[in-house]
């Protein structure tokens, strides 16, 4: 299945993904409804996104006790809104912090990678984020381990 | 001779035991299932109370799926007898259920404070479907509801009662509310917050006894004054549904005693969910977690062993979350820790408070309240479960963690959460959808 790479090295924050992403999700363009988060690094000199890496045990889904969360066609753990009544125990059991939760809908949502056509790799302008058939991997950790040294200064 | 599976209990434990024995098994076994009431998801009974969803939303497994899975029931009767040496086990009605393996899956029941008037009509347990019916037929408008105990079973159902319109009171036995789930400071913010939304709330309170007062009920506690209310809500505990199993053999402590296949003493019977003593995720150790994320992974690793896959479990993580009036209240792990090195971050005036429990470098247990409409909390909530599922060594972070434990993300991503977490999988290989094998309709 394809997912999204993210390149952390070509985010420049200019959080166009964040826009798309809440727009695609929710119809707002508001970027605390975005269920990629880009991140600063650095003193806001690095910014890298971060979403679910629809892991293969899919935490959110075998915790929903409604079967409210299923696999849609694009291969992705998808919220069913209609099945979802908001208890949030996807939030406690997905151990990435990529479950959200809307208090004006009531219920959970999360990256379900758009259907299989993701807002957020097309709106980014520098291909920090594509979607590509790739395995899911942890894309973040090498370059957080080196823009976060300042962070450790002094502690 | 097609293998007989007998599941007992229509609990989330027994239902992920049933889907996962046909996700898993190579022919097609025999399934009975015994459960005294039909399937449903009690997580999602606050909702149905509040009227939020339909009471149809509530059950998990209907008789179509039940019939899809080639489920052989026998629901509304009880299991009163387990004859471990035959493999023979018997219901209510009498009838004899004769099994190659079995699983013990009979949950936990509401128990309510021994106080003269608690069984008097008016006074109810919130657990099952049927106690959820009856209250709703007793929570008006502008009516009054004492929730006796500020437990976990009383926060889920709090929302529930205020969007009614009725007003509450809650009252505790303790010094402080949620005394199993968050520590003092957590209780205090927890408090402070219920009181500004119109929550009265009475700690130390001993309930004495329960009186009918024309049509309504009056509540006399060892101190203070008299509480007159429309509905009383006895949320003081549960108790695992063990008796029936006396004189089986199987070896019984807290719960059912397994191992980490989830295996009683007795080779072909186990265990899962409530009435289960299984393998603690940090210490090892056998404990009875009565979650539902527990009784969900317990289900699925017997009904995988029982489908001959031989799943060894790493064992579950104490979780809760519940949301009162918009605010997020989580806890994880050894959060109760006393001897633990803690770190702690308050933020009173938001109302957001962070709790690290160590060991060593690594996270044993977290505490996290926050408002729910804060995009953090939520977020905080999954990484900080992330670092004590992964036991992930935090290094120098935890450093910049005990003077910013606000901001978990970049520690989080630095250390490479992640990475440890990917190739985690229960059952050893990647989940199903609940569609594949229909859960829910």
């Amino acid at each position: 299945m394809s997912i999204l790479k993210i390149t952390p090295e070509r985010c420049t924050g200019c959080l166009r993904c964040e826009l798309a992403c809440s727009y695609m999700q929710t119809g707002e363009y508001q970027p605390a409804k975005s269920v990629i988060r880009v991140s600063p690094f650095e003193g806001h000199t690095s910014y890298a996104p971060y979403t679910c890496v629809q892991c293969a045990e899919g935490w959110c889904m075998t915790a929903c006790p409604v079967g409210a969360i299923t696999i849609n066609a694009a291969g992705a753990k998808d919220v069913v809104d209609d099945r979802c009544v908001g208890c949030k125990l996807c939030t406690i059991a997905c151990p990435y912090g990529t479950m959200f939760y809307d208090p004006d809908t009531r219920k959970a949502f999360k990256c379900n990678l758009c259907g299989g056509d993701p807002a957020c790799a097309h709106a980014c302008p520098t291909a920090a984020i594509t979607y590509e058939d790739v395995a899911t991997s942890d894309w973040l950790a090498d370059f957080a381990a080196e823009r976060t040294q300042r962070l450790l200064v002094g502690v | 001779m097609a293998r007989r599976h007998l599941i007992i209990g229509g609990g989330t434990a027994g239902m992920n035991a049933i889907r996962t024995i046909r996700e898993e098994e190579a022919e097609r076994s025999e399934i009975m299932l015994v459960s005294a009431e039909k399937p449903y998801s009690r997580m999602v009974l606050p909702y149905y109370l509040d009227r939020s969803i339909s009471e149809s939303h509530v059950f998990t497994a209907t008789a179509a799926v039940l019939a899809e899975w080639g489920a052989k029931t026998h629901l509304g009767r009880r299991a009163t007898n387990l004859d471990t040496k035959a493999s023979v086990c018997t219901l209510d009605d009498g009838t004899r259920l004769e099994y190659d393996d079995c699983l013990i899956a009979t949950g936990s029941s509401a128990v309510k404070a021994p106080v003269p008037g608690a069984e008097l009509p008016g006074v109810h347990s919130f657990w099952t479907l049927d106690q959820c019916r009856a209250l709703i037929a007793d929570v008006k408008p502008g009516g009054h509801v004492v929730m006796v105990g500020a437990g976990f079973i009383s926060f889920t159902i709090l929302n529930s009662i205020l969007s009614l319109g009725a007003k509450l009171t809650i009252v505790e036995i303790a010094p402080r509310i949620l005394p199993r789930m968050i520590d003092d400071t957590g209780a205090s913010l927890v408090e402070d917050w219920l009181t500004r939304h119109g929550v009265t709330i009475r700690t130390d309170a001993r309930l004495n006894k329960i009186e009918d007062a024309k049509g309504k009920k009056r509540l006399k506690f060892a101190k203070g004054g008299d509480l007159t209310c429309d509905a009383v809500i006895m949320a003081t505990g549960i108790r695992t549904n063990l008796e029936w199993l006396k004189g089986s053999g199987i070896r019984v402590n807290q719960g059912v005693v397994v191992d980490d296949h989830l295996r009683s003493n007795v080779a072909n019977v186990y265990a899962a969910g409530d009435v289960a003593e299984g393998p603690d995720r940090l210490s090892k150790s056998g404990v009875v977690h009565a979650i539902e994320p527990t009784a969900q992974e317990h289900g699925r690793v017997v009904g995988a062993n029982m489908a001959g896959r031989g799943v060894g479990y790493a064992g579950s993580l104490v979780m809760n979350i519940v949301e009162v009036c918009h605010l997020d209240v989580a806890s994880f792990g050894a959060w109760d820790d006393g001897k633990a090195e803690a770190t702690v971050g308050v933020k009173r005036d938001r109302h957001a408070y962070r709790k690290l429990l160590w060991t060593d470098d690594r996270l044993s247990g977290a505490i996290i309240l926050g408002p729910s409409s804060d995009i953090w909390t939520t977020n905080d909530v999954g990484m900080l479960k992330g670092l004590v599922q992964s036991q992930v060594p935090l290094a120098r972070f935890k450093a910049y963690l005990k003077t910013n434990p606000f901001d978990i993300k970049p520690a989080f991503i630095a250390v490479k959460t992640a990475g440890r977490l990917l190739p985690e999988t229960v059952l050893g290989r990647p989940a199903k959808a609940p569609g594949e094998t229909p859960v829910a309709v």
